[in-house]
Formats: structure tokens, sequence, C-alpha cells
């Protein structure tokens, strides 16, 4: 299990299809150059190109009302959607421009750690979601540099910050505004239990439930989230309310606004006894929250629930019991939940590049926008356009249909493809290829495409490619970007020449390129990685 | 030539084989192929047969705070500020109480906002159904939603008991025979075999195909998109037999070019609504659709609508009034917008079609939690409604309080299994044999005769 992939087998193939999982694809120069790093210098190097963490997401800051010293909500419901839709194209830029593995880590820990922004509510919603989504990309870029950086979310309870570690990444959770808001952290007191963080901890965010991928493992009781709602008690946010004060502002040294602290009279401090263990194993009684995430990171089944969640969103839907658990002696034994180090064995597998790997994922729609936009060489639309499409598509960064995030019950993907939504993806293509926004949407007036940059059509398809006799080269040119690890049938070929040179002729072999582009991106085949 | 495409023919036609057609010219076999996929999609005419309407409430509805014991004493206790009273204005039932679990009756009352309820009630249109839920009662909303779409409590979940009814019973049913109005598919329309005739739109003016103003003078993209994924293709059916994954997102491609002409016409064919007074929500708005296919005498049995919101931990009253809160916005919601539907199936004349059946995927617990909530619990209160519901009546018995309350870890005990609900459902309102239980619910409750919902013509 989980043996290096030899180099003999390193294929154009191959290098695309890690270009794609570990990132989003790239353009015909970069998966070449890609390919010929893993063909010259050896797999590892390839591997290694893709996990350095330069990633500082200078190049996307906060939107600039984050710094304010004003109510960041603005005056009305309006401002608060506008505010809305700036993180949404917020957290998108981060994907289009950030390294592309530290933004497909990005989009799993937005999933993985779902939180919805009406039950965060009205004051700071804004401030604790953009801080909550900073927490997670600044462990999906890793430590930049080896160096550690102070946490963000709370400064004063959180040792300083180590990311890019899943242990430490879920402790920084349980200390952010925004998963204390989700899952009703500040109002749980030694005196009134509210159970909703504990029971999810220990379902969603570590042990999960179920026998998909262990057998062996005992699941966790009732009693367990009993006992672990009592120790995540007394978590409270301080100046929540935009003017007001509580007695967190007698706090010595006084805390920023709208940071967290612990209320150490709510606290419940009674010794626990959870998942079997009566002790924490150094000796000394299971009292906080921090015991309870600590003692979970050292059972069994816990790394396995997170290295099949892992591999479900970087390879393929079904995972075998024996690789889960290779993968969770990796997670756990070997790298110490360090995130990065694990994906490398991974990478380097062979098991990642299994037949039944490749193209065996629906894109999410994260991935579709990430992808089109970047084949494409150009800008994410705009920024009310984004929030369009994602509503329509079930992805409102904000609004996970549930707290399990964009659940996948019937395998990885596919339920991203309702009809309705494949519809919508079928259509939809022309906004990249037509500036064809408007009939997506009804009533919009801020959609002006005018300030979504076109396509450089002249670097997607060379004018000496479009002369209708040439459309085999100008297909293979487009299919080379776009569907890299494709053929196509010949029926759709077929299909597609027709309408090329019937649009070319009528209209000029632009407007045939532009046509071309968008019947490729509304194939069934670009649906799938 | 057939006028209307059958499941069956769909399926061979459509998804998985060629057509028998194959010595025709290209041309005509493709026009008639054409034609014969818009002539599928005319509904049925008359709009004839019986209409489920299944309304999800998501998150786990507090139904002691919808359907309040309002004389017993551990209910007052165990929710000391969010306990509904005379002084909040409940709707008492006054005609009949409920048989109790713990023996006796329970009198009830409807939440304040639950009006119209109240009038189905007294018309004799809606049924309770009371102490539903199963086996060992899964406390996670995500499990405990897959047993609720599944049927199949405590087990691997694959597919969804309204995928294996139509799998089962399906044979001669157009595309559309079931239809979510939502942005994501429900593991309930789920089918083993792949082909459940079902399709889940969130909004019908974008569930088409949009013309292309830019293009010159050919506008419409279904034909150039029935030609790219192999519709119409005689030898190549556009399905790969190798790709699973592919196979699915094509077959999930021909679904959607098949069913869009079908919804399209429907709503053309509705046009505007007869009840002019909807509130504005997403609800509503979903509601709106479905009566509209109802009126556009669309080929749908089954409809599927979903209220989120009721995972009430937190704030289901707001400080110290229950009528304000998190649960009492979501009933006000679900009461007015299920009543100008009802109204609008009266208008229509379908009233005595259709039945809907609320449920949740659990009920909370008994005594409140310190932030004005209510944590997950087991068993919940379901409501049939209808025409043509055995209504005025209770079914099942309603759970001991002080029993489960004080021993029974504070979660209701059910004594219904919802498996015998959506039998009934099935059986008594759709017509399903019982012959076919078996196929539909493969794990079967220990009690799983139907009950009468449905008055006896």
């Amino acid at each position: 299990m989980l043996d290096p992939l030899p180099q003999e087998s390193w294929t154009r193939r191959n290098a695309n299809h890690l270009l794609q999982r570990a990132g989003f694809g790239g353009s015909p120069d970069e998966q070449e150059a890609f390919y010929q790093l893993g063909s010259e210098q050896g797999i590892e190097a390839a591997v290694d190109s893709l996990l350095e963490t330069s990633e500082d997401w200078s190049s996307v800051p906060w939107p600039f009302w984050a710094g304010g010293e004003t109510d960041p909500n603005g005056d009305d419901y309006a401002g608060q959607a506008v505010r809305r839709r700036d993180v949404t194209q917020w957290y998108f830029e981060c994907l289009t421009e950030g390294q592309p593995l530290a933004a497909k880590l990005l989009k799993f820990f937005a999933d993985h750690f779902a939180i919805d922004s009406a039950t965060i509510n009205q004051y700071y919603r804004q401030i604790g979601l953009l801080r909550y989504f900073e927490t997670l990309r600044r462990h999906a870029a890793g430590n930049v540099a080896g160096e550690d950086h102070p946490f963000e979310g709370d400064e004063r309870l959180v040792p300083d910050g180590h990311y890019g570690n899943f242990r430490t990444l879920v402790n920084h959770v349980s200390w952010s505004i925004a998963m204390i808001r989700t899952l009703d952290l500040y109002v749980s007191t030694a005196n009134n239990i509210n159970e909703n963080f504990g029971r999810e901890l220990l379902e969603l965010f570590s042990f999960g439930i179920g026998q998909a991928y262990t057998d062996l493992d005992d699941e966790y009781t009732e009693e367990d989230v009993v006992a672990a709602a009592k120790a995540f008690t007394g978590r409270k946010i301080y100046n929540f309310r935009w003017g007001v004060r509580n007695d967190a502002a007698n706090q010595n040294p006084p805390l920023p606004p709208a940071s967290v602290y612990q209320n150490n009279n709510q606290q419940d401090n009674s010794a626990k006894t959870f998942y079997g263990s009566s002790s924490m194993p150094g000796g000394g009684n299971i009292v906080d929250g921090d015991d309870i995430i600590e003692l979970i990171f050292q059972t069994d089944r816990c790394p396995k629930h997170l290295s099949w969640k892992l591999w479900r969103y970087f390879a393929s839907p079904d995972p075998s019991k024996e690789l889960v658990a290779a993968l969770a002696t990796r997670m756990r034994d070997t790298h110490d939940y360090e995130i990065r180090p694990f994906l490398k064995d991974i990478f380097l597998s062979s098991e990642f590049y299994d037949e039944s790997v490749l193209n065996a994922q629906i894109k999410d729609a994260g991935d579709y926008l990430v992808c089109v936009t970047k084949q494409l060489g150009t800008q994410l639309p705009t920024r009310d356009a984004v929030e369009d499409i994602m509503q329509q598509l079930g992805y409102e960064i904000y609004f996970p249909p549930s707290i399990a995030g964009w659940p996948e019950p019937d395998g990885s993907g596919n339920t991203w493809l309702s009809t309705g939504a494949m519809v919508f993806r079928m259509n939809m293509a022309s906004i990249w290829s037509h500036h064809n926004f408007n009939i997506f949407t009804t009533g919009r007036t801020r959609n002006a495409m005018a300030e979504f940059e076109e396509v450089d059509w002249n670097t997607i398809a060379p004018p000496h490619l479009r002369p209708v006799e040439n459309f085999p080269l100008l297909l293979e040119a487009l299919l080379g970007r776009m569907l890299p690890n494709r053929e196509l049938r010949k029926s759709q070929v077929r299909t597609l020449y027709d309408r090329y040179s019937s649009v070319s002729s009528q209209l000029g072999s632009l407007e045939g390129v532009k046509e071309l582009v968008r019947l490729i991106l509304s194939l069934p085949e670009y649906q799938i990685q | 030539m057939k006028t209307k495409l059958n499941r069956r023919d769909f399926v061979a036609k459509s998804v998985w084989g060629a057509t028998a057609s194959l010595s025709l010219p290209g041309f005509l076999q493709q026009t008639l192929l054409n034609l014969d996929a818009r002539a599928q999609s005319l509904p049925s005419p008359g709009g004839e047969g019986p209409i489920v309407l299944l309304m999800e409430l998501a998150g786990g509805n507090d139904t002691l705070n919808t359907l309040v014991p309002y004389t017993n004493s551990i209910y007052n206790e165990a929710r000391p500020t969010l306990k509904l009273g005379a002084e909040h204005g409940i709707i008492n039932i006054t005609d009949k109480d409920a048989p109790s679990a713990a023996g006796g009756v329970e009198p009830l009352a409807f939440h304040p906002n639950l009006g119209a309820f109240n009038t189905l009630w007294n018309d004799g249109e809606m049924g309770i159904i009371n102490g539903v839920s199963y086996p060992n009662p899964s406390l996670s909303h995500f499990t405990s939603f897959d047993y609720w779409h599944s049927a199949e409590p405590n087990s691997v979940v694959k597919d969804g008991w309204v995928g294996r009814y139509l799998d089962n019973q399906c044979d001669g049913c157009g595309a559309t025979t079931g239809i979510y109005i939502n942005r994501r598919p429900t593991l309930a329309f789920a089918s083993a075999e792949g082909l459940s005739p079902t399709v889940t739109f969130a909004n019908p003016q974008y569930f088409n195909w949009n013309d292309q103003v830019s293009l010159g003078k050919e506008k419409s993209l279904e034909g150039l998109y029935r030609n790219l994924i192999g519709l119409d293709h005689a030898v190549d059916d556009g399905i790969s037999q190798t790709d699973d994954t592919l196979a699915y997102v094509q077959r999930a491609a021909h679904s959607a070019m098949i069913s869009t002409a079908s919804v399209q016409s429907a709503i053309e064919q509705g046009g505007t609504l007869l009840n002019n007074s909807w509130p504005d929500n997403g609800l509503s708005r979903s509601l709106q659709t479905i009566a509209q296919l109802i009126k556009g005498q669309s080929e749908t049995s089954i409809y599927y609508a979903r209220q989120g919101g009721y995972d009430t931990h937190n704030n289901q009253i707001f400080d110290g009034d229950p009528l304000t809160g998190r649960h009492f916005t979501l009933l006000q919601t679900l009461n007015n917008s299920l009543d100008a539907f009802i109204q609008e199936m009266k208008l229509q004349g379908n009233w005595d079609r259709v039945l809907i059946l609320t449920f949740s995927e659990f009920g909370r617990k008994v005594i409140q939690n310190g932030s004005l909530g209510t944590d997950h619990g087991a068993a919940e209160s379901l409501f049939v409604m209808g025409g043509r519901v055995n209504g005025n009546q209770f079914f099942g018995e309603y759970p001991d309080l002080a029993e489960d309350a004080r021993i029974k870890n504070n979660s209701l005990d059910f004594n219904i299994d919802f498996r015998t609900v959506y039998r009934s459902v099935l059986e008594k309102w759709m017509g399903v044999p019982a012959s076919a239980m078996p196929a539909i619910f493969p794990s079967q409750p220990v009690n799983f005769d139907p009950l009468d919902i449905i008055k006896p013509l």
C-alpha cells in the first residue's frame, strides 16, 4: 500500500491528473512544463513543486471595510448584501489567485468546517466570516517559510499559530467567532449545556460515524457527546454586538472587539470520561475542550475518517478500508497530522494514479469556476455574477445546505448535478464565451459585463488555426487546453465541426471559435476531472 | 408513431439503447425522435391521478411546540420559558384528545401560527400521526435524514424509497414523475438503477435552454445539445460503457434534456395561478412552482419541497416571548405557504387529488436547553393533509412525556414507524399493491400495517 508510483509510469496523462487534482489544472504550457519537470528531475520533484508553501495570500487582501472602525455590516440590509458578495468574491479570488494546492485545501476546509452566516447573525457577521476564512486559508497555505504566525482568531487563548496541521486547525476552529456562533458554543455554559458543537465536533470534524471507512473502531456514544459538550463551555465572544459592552471589557489585558475569551465562571470544570478514557495520557483529568481534541486525535478512528475524507476529495469516492487504514497510519503516526507531508504521500502513491481514480470526479461548482477561469486565462466574472452563478449551482459559501457542508452521499460529486444544475452548467458556458450573462438573471442591473475582461482569443485560438480546413488542429488546441485527458466521440466531433463551419461562414471565424469554446464547456465530459 | 413515450421507451430509446428506426434516413429519424420526445412531454389528458407532496422540514422540527400538550405538567416543567399556553393564543383541539402512550388521552393544541392547520383539522382534511420515528433513532441530522430518505434505518444507505417505488411500480411513467424543487437532489429520489424518472431544479426560469441572441439565425441550443450528448444518435447513444462517472453525467444530461421540455410545457400551460395571494418566501415560491405544474397537468405524481431552518438549538424563541423567534417564524411561513397552496388547489379543483405529508428528520428533546432552544430528539408528529384524507383523526399515540423526559434520555419514544406511514401513502393513496412492499421496503418494521389515512369512498 502507498508505494510510490514508478518513474516509468510518469506519463502526460498522469501528470495532468496530478495537476488537475492537486490544483485546477494548467494551461497547455504549464501542463508541458510540469510533465517535463517530473521526467527530468523525477516525480518527487514535480510533487514538491506543488507543495511549496510560499503562499502568503498577500495578493488577495481582505476587503477594505474589514479593517475599519465602524460597523462593517453597513447601515442597512442592502449594505449587508453587498458585504456578503464581497466575501464571496474574496473567497473565489483566493481560489483563483492563490497557490493551487492551498486554494484546493481552502475549498476542502470550507466544506469540512462549514459555517452558516445566517446563524452567525448580524453583528460582526462579516468580520467573523472573514476571520474564519482567514484561519482556514492560513492552514491551507501551511507555514510559510516554516514560520509560525500568531493566530488571529483569538490572540489570548490559543498558542501562537502553527498552521497546516489538522489537529491545530480543529483547535483554531473551536476558538473562532464563526464556529462559536454557528454551533451555539457562545451560549453553552456549565449550568446550561448546549450540545450542538460537541456533537458536530465528533460527527463532522473528527471521528465521523458509520462503517464506510472502518469497522474496527468504536463509534462515540451519546455519553461522549455530553462529555464533549460539557468540556466546551464558557467560550464567549467579547463585544460581539456593535456598541454593546459586556463583562470582558474588564479583562486584563483588554481585548480587542470581537475576540473570543474563556469565561471561567461558566466553564464546567468537572473531570470527564471520554471515549473510554478517564484521564489524559500523561495523567491528569479530562477537563476542557482542548483536552477533548487532544484525546480525539490520538484515537484510531479520527485519522481514518480524516484520511477517508481527504482521499475522497483529492482522489476517488470509494477507497478500500485497507487503503484508509494505511493512510491513517501515515497521517497520525508518520506525520502527526501535518497536512502537506500527508498529501505528498498521496500524490506520490501508485494508488492515486489507478484507473479507478483518473477521471472519477465530477467537478464541484468551485472547481468548475476556477478551472474555466484559468483555462481561458481570464478573470472571475463580476462580483454579482459570481454570487448569482453560485446560487444556481448550489454553492453559496456562507449558506451550506447543512452544517455538514456539501454532502456527497452517492459518491464524490454526484450531488453536484441536480437536473437543474446540469441544465444551468450547460447553459452558462456562454458567460465566458459570449459575455452572455443577462439571460441567467433577471432584475439585476449590477451585472454589467463590461467590467469582465474578454478572453484573449488570439491566445486561445491563434488565427492560423481558424480556417475551416484547419479545424482538426483548432479542436486539438482547444481540447488540449480544456479537456486534456479526454477524447471525444466521432459524432461529437462531427457536430462541433458542422457548427463551427456554419457559424464561421455566417458570422466570421472569431464567432465560430467562441461557439466552439461554449460547446466544449457544455459537454458532459467537461464536468468531470 | 406513439404519441407518448412511456418510461420503458424512455429508457430504451434515450438512455440505454439504439432506436428501432435504424432504417430511416438520418434526418428523418432525428425529426421523428424529436417529435417523439416532444410528444412524451405532453401531459396526460385531464391531469388525473393522485398526487403526493412530500413536505420536508429540515433541521428537526420541535413538534412539542408545534402540537402542544398544554395540560401536561411535564411539558410545562420541562419548558419553563419555551412553553406555549392559552396566554399565547394556542389553538386548542377541542373536539377530541389524542390517545396517549401513557394510557388515557393527551389534550393538544396547535401553535398559534397554525390557524390553517386547525381549519383543515376541523374540516376533516387533516390527520395527525403522533409518535413517529424508528428503532435506535440517530441524533445526527445527516444520518437520520439518510434513514428517512432511504427508509432503511440503521443500514448502509444506497438508494431512496421514492426511487425504489418508481423503479418497482412506474414502468409507464414519464421522465418527470418525481419533481423536487430544490438546488440539490434528495437521496429519497435516488434509484439503484440510476434511472429514477425524477428531476430536481430550483427555478423553472433557468430550467430551460436559453436562446443565444448573439448567435445568428439558429437560436435554440436544444438541438445542438441533443446532438452533442448523443441523445438522437442512431448508433452511438452517448453513454459511456467504460467510465461510470462519465456515464452518470451523460445520463444526467439526457434526463435534463428530456425533462426540461416536459416542465416548460406544463409551466406554460399552467399559466397564471388562480390564488393571487401568496406569501413572499422561498417555500411559497417552491409551492407556487408546484401549483403551476399541477395546473399545467404535468405528469408528475410525486412532488417534494423543503423548508430548512428547524435546527433550533438557540433562539427558538427570543428573550422571554414565545411569540417571537425562529420557530415562530418557521411555522408562520409553513402555515401561510401551505394555506396559499391549498387554496390554489381548491380553486383548481385539484384538492381531492393531493395528499401532503410533512416530516422532519427527528423531533427535539423534551427539556429545553439553556439557550432558549432545544437539542436533537427522536419521535415527532406528522401531519397528513388533503381533500380525501381521513381527517380529524389521530393516528398513533402521543408519547409519554413523563417516561421519556425522565427516564429515556429526554427524547420522545415512537410507536409508529415512519416506514408504515410511507407504506400507507403508497398503498392507500397511490394504489400500490401490498405485494410490492417487500421490494420497496426491504427492511420492514415490526408493525407494518398501513394506517387508514384516506377516507373510504
